[in-house]
């Protein structure tokens, strides 16, 4: 089977494996909803700087809760698993490009849910450019999703993971949340948003490269 | 340990000296006192980005050759670094309360962006901490120590993508803009900041040098009371 091949069936699995535990769309993205919800109270009612937050607010939750949509536990952690797969010669970097792919999807659905529900709830000014914001948000996610992955493949095993992990990608999707909030705020002032853009494009690409190239050594060390 | 006294000395005698042309230089014409920080502040910044690259230069060292040394030169410097960068953010607090009026400035990229990094590498601290086995710790953190060093050119040049109050750099190619009498303590003070790190780097290789020994050499058996089996000849 092609890299390919092999990256879109485990993408397949990862999905399959969401469709009967839920984690992501019952769980994670309430969790989500309930943290938008949360800010107004602490800010009072108080619409115009309601209105004014909401799009950072977003980004904010998006980055913490998709990084936990992409640190979830994967069936391809478990030894017994990681240890068949080198069997049948599935490349590491496709197993990675594989989870990237289908965590990918899942936190793309998380994020287009949470956006909806800000909208409903912070009632921000409409931007023109939507669509644009729309590709500025699938990079986010690309590099989100790449960051979880490799964080959850560097602590894989370790005691105190669950708190690891964040601590390692939270500081590091720092770039990613700069790059689409400015973006977003660009787009709303009707400024250039190609720097933003480009730096989105850098940082996906760096943690692209970055996670191809350290997954087989990362399989290594965590036998 | 010759050397880590050697380097110790040295870098006491030019922070002394460093110290004495701070305290010499004339105030600077709007900041009066308070720009003297600069000479622990910038050595420290400084000094934090190279630690981070040896960091990064070490965790590939380990990648290419796997041998224990640069994993402990990239361990050793990361904490070092980790330190200066503590140091550099808690000196641009203390100078900016009196010029900005806060001790914290959100309009500061630079300042944001280091607190980032100082985050970045507490981690990397935690994952070696967490991660039990040497050889699979030096792994893991060597692929952390390589990818984190992105950091380093975007805190540089966040003042310039970004929004800023930071200064814009004082020395540049077309020379430096400050009173040479400045120029000279700063300097000075960057040598021996540069010294201390060395003295410190040393000194802590060492002592992960004999960490190592001490994790790989054979352990009793439960406790010192139960002898280890062994064939009789």
């Amino acid at each position: 089977m092609s890299f390919w091949g092999q990256a879109a069936t485990i993408a397949r699995h990862e999905l399959k494996v969401e469709s009967r535990a839920g984690e992501a769309f019952t769980i994670v993205l309430p969790f989500g909803i309930v943290a938008l919800m949360a800010l107004p109270f602490a800010l009072g009612a108080d619409l115009p700087l309601i209105s004014r937050v909401g799009p950072g607010v977003f980004w904010v939750i998006t980055l913490v809760f998709g990084l936990q949509v992409a640190l979830r536990p994967s069936s391809y952690r478990e030894p017994a698993q990681r240890d068949l797969m080198a069997l049948l010669g599935v490349d590491p970097a496709a197993r990675y490009t594989g989870r990237c792919l289908g965590s990918g999807l899942l936190l793309a659905g998380v994020g287009a849910a949470l956006a909806l529900a800000m909208v409903v709830l912070y009632s921000p000014d409409p931007i023109d450019g939507w669509p644009v914001l729309v590709g500025v948000g699938l990079l986010f996610v690309t590099g989100l999703v790449q960051l979880g992955v490799l964080a959850s493949d560097l602590t894989a095993g370790l005691r105190g993971r669950a708190l690891l992990a964040p601590l390692l990608a939270t500081p590091l999707a720092i770039p990613l949340l700069l790059g689409a909030s400015q973006a977003q705020e660009e787009l709303a002032r009707g400024g250039v948003i190609l720097p933003w853009v480009l730096l989105l494009v850098a940082a996906d690409l760096i943690l692209a490269v970055s996670g191809v190239l350290s997954a087989r050594p990362l399989e290594e060390a965590a036998e | 340990m010759t050397r880590t006294k050697v380097l110790g000395a040295l870098a006491l005698i030019v922070l002394a000296a460093g110290t004495w042309l701070a305290w010499t230089a004339p105030p600077e014409a709007v900041q009066r006192e308070y720009y003297r920080i600069i000479n622990i502040h910038v050595p420290s910044a400084w000094l934090a980005f190279l630690a981070f690259g040896v960091t990064a230069a070490g965790s590939i060292g380990w990648r290419i050759t796997r041998k224990r040394g640069w994993d402990r030169m990239a361990a050793s410097s990361a904490e070092i670094g980790v330190m200066f960068i503590a140091l550099a953010l808690v000196t641009g607090m203390i100078w900016g309360r009196p010029v900005w009026g806060r001790f914290w400035d959100w309009q500061d990229a630079r300042m944001a962006t280091t607190a980032l990094m100082f985050f970045v590498y507490l981690g990397y601290l935690g994952l070696r901490r967490a991660t039990p086995d040497p050889i699979a710790r030096a792994d893991r953190a060597s692929i952390l120590g390589i990818v984190a060093v992105v950091q380093v050119p975007l805190v540089y040049f966040s003042v310039y993508m970004w929004r800023t109050l930071h200064q814009t750099p004082t020395i540049r190619p077309d020379g430096a803009q400050m009173h040479p009498q400045m120029l000279t303590a700063m300097l000075v003070n960057l040598a021996g900041f540069t010294l201390l790190y060395l003295a410190l780097l040393s000194a802590r290789m060492l002592l992960a040098k004999r960490e190592d020994d001490l994790e790989t050499a054979p352990q009793p058996v439960a406790g010192t009371s139960v002898a280890r089996p062994s064939l009789e000849s």
